[in-house]
């Protein structure tokens, strides 16, 4: 998917138009991250909230010549997700957290997008390799940085990498065809 | 690193998830400007990742676009205020009304003012009012006078001052000497001291007979400086002393400010 410069360049002007489309192009997946982080509905949905009011304070602080707009808002969102994991009232609210990743998510949600063929997506996520689900939520959901993860996994950095890489080759077949 | 190589490091995959150190991303931002290839690659990983986040994600409530909606346009407010833009409008509106509040109170205070004179006016006409009665009634008391003492029954004396006493002095009398009437007027006369008061006394010559006639005091002034006197014996003279207040019993002569003689017809 070709990244939508022009939207983003009319965001940056201040059109809230150009923002509502772009709002309706990520939201979803910056969605899913923070709920893989945060793993309550109305916690997610308020990062979710903070995080495009960022999106939209901070635009100018973008370059659509440097970095990917989507790796750019997809730090703010982890970001806000773990800041909100570490808050006091959400700590406090819950306590006995059981640690998830995004398959236990995928493989228990009821709910899931009518617009995918949930059945095909869970019997993929729940096919893909331990190692895969362990590298991905590291990584992409979690942030961790390839040297946090080399460390926590116990796997030299060019292992991880070239594993990284075919994790999501794997992905790619299934979800894009 | 060629782009082919760059694509089989993983370190695009490292980049889109954001987990490469900060000194690679530069080089991979620049392949991707550079290759067209590595770009393509590069929308690919991000297209599948977001199809991922995406299955993650549960159904998205519509309310959180109208909440990002409406802090973005609070957001967006404060900073107009902040800023130094001038909202002519507001400026103008404020201008507006309290020009028109200092107006008003303009008006009161000008209402006020007027009602304060109107009130004032209305003391000074019923002074006036009073004032014009006072000059009626002492206007018709004179021309009553006036027309008596031009009637034929009456007869026009000036009485000559005592050369002893007051050589300028002088009183006339408007006299009816059959009905025993009398208007003297004192004009003539000096004013009398305080404790004093100017006695008449009509006089019959052969013998010489004072009588009183009665006091120059406010009871019987009939006009401005003249008095009216009565019952008095039919005179052939009329003298006025100035005697102790209350009057006398007889005439002080060493008093005696006019004397004068009358010859009614």
């Amino acid at each position: 998917m070709e990244q939508p410069n022009a939207l983003i360049l009319e965001m940056q002007a201040g059109n809230e138009k150009a923002f509502s489309k772009i709002y309706s192009m990520y939201s979803e997946a910056i969605y899913g991250i923070i709920y893989s982080i945060v793993l309550d509905e109305s916690a997610a949905e308020e990062v979710l909230q903070d995080v495009f009011v960022k999106i939209w304070n901070n635009s100018a602080s973008y370059n659509i010549n440097k970095g990917r707009f989507f790796t750019w808002i997809l730090n703010i969102a982890r970001n806000s997700a773990i800041d909100e994991t570490r808050s006091k009232s959400f700590k406090n609210s819950r306590k006995n957290l059981s640690t998830s990743n995004f398959v236990d998510i995928i493989s228990s949600s009821d709910s899931l997008n009518t617009k995918t063929n949930s059945i095909g997506i869970k019997k993929f996520v729940e096919a893909l390799k331990p190692k895969c689900i362990k590298i991905l939520d590291l990584l992409y959901f979690k942030g961790f940085t390839q040297a946090e993860a080399s460390k926590t996994l116990d796997i030299p950095l060019g292992t991880l990498k070239t594993r990284n890489r075919n994790c999501i080759n794997e992905l790619r077949a299934m979800v894009l065809g | 690193m060629t782009a082919a190589e760059l694509i089989e490091s993983g370190k695009l995959e490292m980049y889109l998830c954001g987990a490469l150190p900060a000194e690679e991303i530069a080089e991979v931002e620049e392949a991707i400007e550079t290759y067209p290839e590595v770009k393509k690659e590069t929308e690919r990983i991000e297209e599948s990742l977001i199809e991922l986040a995406e299955k993650v994600a549960p159904t998205l409530s519509a309310m959180v676009w109208s909440y990002i909606l409406n802090s973005i346009n609070k957001v967006k407010t404060l900073g107009d205020s902040e800023s130094k833009s001038t909202n002519w409008g507001a400026i103008t509106g404020w201008a507006a009304a309290i020009l028109c509040i200092g107006g008003i109170m303009w008006m009161l205070n000008q209402n006020n003012n007027l009602n304060k004179s109107v009130e004032l006016t209305n003391i000074e006409n019923s002074e006036l009012k009073e004032n014009l009665n006072e000059a009626e009634t002492s206007l018709a008391a004179n021309e009553e006078v006036l027309e008596i003492l031009r009637s034929r029954e009456y007869q026009t004396f000036t009485l000559p001052g005592n050369q002893a006493v007051a050589p300028d002095a002088f009183a006339k009398v408007y006299l009816n000497n059959n009905d025993g009437i009398a208007y003297i007027d004192v004009k003539g006369l000096p004013e009398a001291p305080r404790g004093k008061v100017y006695q008449v006394w009509s006089l019959v010559m052969e013998p010489l007979t004072p009588s009183s006639m009665g006091l120059v005091e406010a009871q019987n002034e009939v006009a401005s400086g003249i008095y009216k006197f009565t019952d008095f014996p039919k005179a052939e003279a009329f003298g006025i002393t100035l005697e102790p207040e209350g009057g006398s019993e007889t005439p002080t002569l060493t008093q005696l400010y006019i004397l004068g003689q009358v010859k009614t017809l």
